[in-house]
């Protein structure tokens, strides 16, 4: 497949900027004719996915709509009609599918989004702070001067950093980051581990379609997209969800189980994901982490789970193991290539190395964006199938142990074996370590389509 | 009257064939019913209670009398009945993607049947043949067929060392209890609610 048009993709959605300071700025539009104004302005400061040659740039902005916004634009009916269900009802209203009752429900989330008023996302990332106070300046100015839209809250987030230094680390402590799907046509150094696996072991990009609009998928076909085409193509859809991490429960959880398990605290929380905090993953190094695999690309997103379908390893019911279960159920992975989705991550709020105090009630987690082409089919699917249940990896109703909904009834075990070091453990009554504070179904459209939806030039036929 | 009952649902689907077609499906139906490496993949899908392919002769249905006219049928019919735990569209996507062949091997006599991929005509194929379930028994309808498989390979091993558990010394029923412990362990998932369906 020849390259893709990098320049009409947004570049967000072609990568991880990786810029460390982050702020996701909420609109509601007022009128359609000047928020339309507003988005003609905005066209020439939207980041493209074109190759930066010159180094990395000070600032990004990139945008997309809800259901609601797109209608707020006046996009014709028919246009609006032909969305997917999933993103026409939005987030909040796929609440049961996707688990978030209880201390996840919506009466629970910010109040940004009570009503239902968020029209648009708009994500700055900046190399500096002041590079990103200067971006979301010149935005402001950008709404006031078109009396466009109005900001309704503006989410911070920057990377955890130590000794001064941009880190991948979550507020957990573990290095995130390695695993992201590769797709045929997007330039990008293709790793093992990180696309679809072939019968013969290797690993191969998955269809571009699995991402964007326009472009067959692992089915051979187009993804389910509104018409006309060309609104949908090189365009996507983001999952925006607040996910808020309770540290002091997560660390005091460490410290009770460690002391009744004999591999003790470290392992324990490798257990929990499935790669030891500094990223090394647990397949390939199951008693001690090892640098050279986190360091070496050829390495560290390379493994199966085949080999330890009893888990001793890494356990059945760990996070990596059920998000991306690579070849754990069988058929070369092939009931799960069309359940990947594309992760753009950027933490918020303080970060507290361990061993100084930290409260669960600090505004503090992880900002998750999920891009793919089929909200239903990928997010939605890996969020109540693999998240929030555990059948197919044959684990019953146990959920995720960092990421499931608990609220206090979670159960988590981890397959060991006789050696003092690996025991097995059973984990009952697992607390919520992470909640739901909010969050949207976005389409991304592309710069052309950006562009027909400044021109009011959206027709569906 | 629903498809859904708890964590299984049930499918039903009646396609119609040319008489003359399903002598070939009966001779397929042979082949596959005699060669069990053929029936793997299927067997494999962990999420499948139970699936079977029934050919309904068109002298094959049943006469009450009463009055009741013989029916003039022109085609035989194909009766496909299946129970698996997850959701429909992950039921047929997981067959187009991993029993493709088997699965046209089995369909294509019948008429119209467009080919299991792409998925999307496929899945209307099936959404146009498939009948609504009228009564509907799940003996579990709180438990998958891998939880289902799992409290069996618990109850055996728990069965196993109660029965050896009195001649044990302490040394030798930690070490019996150790085995157990390591034999269950990937087995002990919860049972409960389905996700809700979508
Ligand atoms: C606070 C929330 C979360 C945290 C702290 C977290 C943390 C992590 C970490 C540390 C890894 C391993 C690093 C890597 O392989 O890149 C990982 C991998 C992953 N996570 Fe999460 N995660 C969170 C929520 C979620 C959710 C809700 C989903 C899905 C709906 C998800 C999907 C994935 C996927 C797909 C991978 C990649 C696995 C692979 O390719 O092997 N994560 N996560």
């Amino acid at each position: 497949m020849s390259k893709l048009n990098e320049t009409d993709i947004q570049g967000f959605v072609l990568r991880g900027y990786n810029l460390p300071y982050g702020r996701y700025i909420l609109l509601r539009f007022e009128n359609p004719d000047r928020a339309r104004a507003l988005v003609s302005k905005l066209l020439p400061i939207i980041t493209t996915g074109q190759r930066w040659d010159n180094g990395k740039p000070q600032s990004t902005v990139n945008i997309g709509f809800t259901h609601r916004g797109l209608a707020a634009l006046a996009l014709p009916d028919a246009t609006l009609l032909s969305f997917p269900v999933e993103f026409q009802q939005g987030m909040k209203k796929r609440a049961d599918i996707l688990g978030d009752t209880g201390l996840n429900a919506p009466a629970r989330w910010d109040d940004v989004w009570h009503g239902n008023d968020v029209h648009a996302w708009l994500g700055i990332n900046g190399l500096t702070a002041t590079a990103l106070d200067d971006c979301c300046s010149q935005l402001r100015s950008l709404f006031a001067e078109t009396r466009g839209a109005v900001e309704l809250a503006a989410q911070d987030a920057v990377s955890n950093m130590v000794d001064g230094q941009q880190t991948g680390k979550e507020h957990f402590g573990y290095t995130d980051g390695f695993g992201n799907p590769d797709y045929l046509g997007i330039e990008r150094n293709s790793q093992p581990g990180h696309g679809k696996q072939l019968p013969d072991g290797s690993w191969a990009p998955l269809a571009t379609g699995e991402l964007l609009l326009g472009y067959a998928d692992e089915a051979g076909e187009l993804p389910a997209a509104p018409i006309p085409h060309i609104l949908a193509s090189n365009g996507t859809f983001m999952v925006y969800r607040k996910l808020h991490q309770n540290l002091a429960t997560f660390r005091s959880f460490l410290d009770e189980q460690s002391a009744v398990y004999g591999g003790g605290r470290e392992k324990l929380a490798a257990k929990l994901i499935g790669r030891w905090r500094d990223g090394t993953p647990l397949e390939l190094a199951p008693d001690a982490p090892d640098p050279s695999i986190v360091k070496d690309p050829q390495r560290s997103t390379n493994f199966t789970y085949g080999a330890d379908g009893a888990g001793t390893r890494c356990p059945i019911g760990a996070h990596m193991r059920r998000a991306h279960p690579r070849d754990a159920f069988g058929f070369n992975g092939k009931l799960i290539d069309r359940r990947r989705i594309t992760r753009r991550g950027q933490t918020y709020g303080r970060f507290v190395p361990e061993g100084e105090l930290a409260s669960d009630a600090e505004e503090r987690g992880v900002v998750f964006m999920v891009l793919n082409a089929n909200i239903s089919r990928q997010f939605e699917f890996v969020q109540q199938q693999w998240i929030e249940y555990g059948n197919d990896a044959k684990q019953g109703n146990d959920k995720d142990p960092l990421m499931g909904n608990h609220g206090g009834h979670g159960k988590f075990v981890v397959q060991g074996d006789r050696s003092a070091t690996n025991p097995p453990l059973v984990c009952a009554h697992l607390p919520s370590f992470v909640e739901l504070r909010g969050g949207d179904y976005f389409f991304i459209p592309s710069m052309t389509a950006l562009g027909m939806i400044a021109m009011k030039l959206v027709d569906p036929r | 009257m629903s498809n859904i009952n708890g964590k299984v649902y049930a499918m039903n689907a009646i396609t119609p064939m040319k008489p003359w077609k399903t002598w070939v499906l009966r001779l397929i139906f042979f082949v596959l019913g005699h060669v069990k490496s053929l029936q793997q993949d299927l067997i494999n899908l962990s999420f499948i209670e139970f699936a079977r392919w029934v050919v309904v002769p068109r002298a094959g249905f049943p006469q009450f009398g009463n009055g009741q006219e013989p029916e003039k049928l022109t085609y035989d019919y194909l009766l496909f009945f299946s129970n698996f735990n997850g959701t429909w569209n992950q039921y047929i996507d997981a067959f187009s993607a991993v029993l493709s062949k088997g699965l046209n091997l089995i369909w294509q006599w019948s008429e119209k049947f467009p080919g299991s991929v792409p998925v999307t005509l496929f899945k209307e194929y099936i959404g146009r043949v498939q009948f609504d379930t009228d009564y509907y028994f799940t003996a579990y309808p709180h438990a998958t067929a891998n939880d289902l498989k799992a409290a069996h390979a618990v109850q055996a091993s728990y069965d196993d060392l109660r029965s050896r558990v009195n001649s044990l010394s302490d040394a030798e029923f930690a070490d019996a209890y150790m085995s157990f412990v390591l034999q269950v362990q990937p087995n002990l998932g919860e049972t409960g609610e389905a996700p809700v369906v979508f």
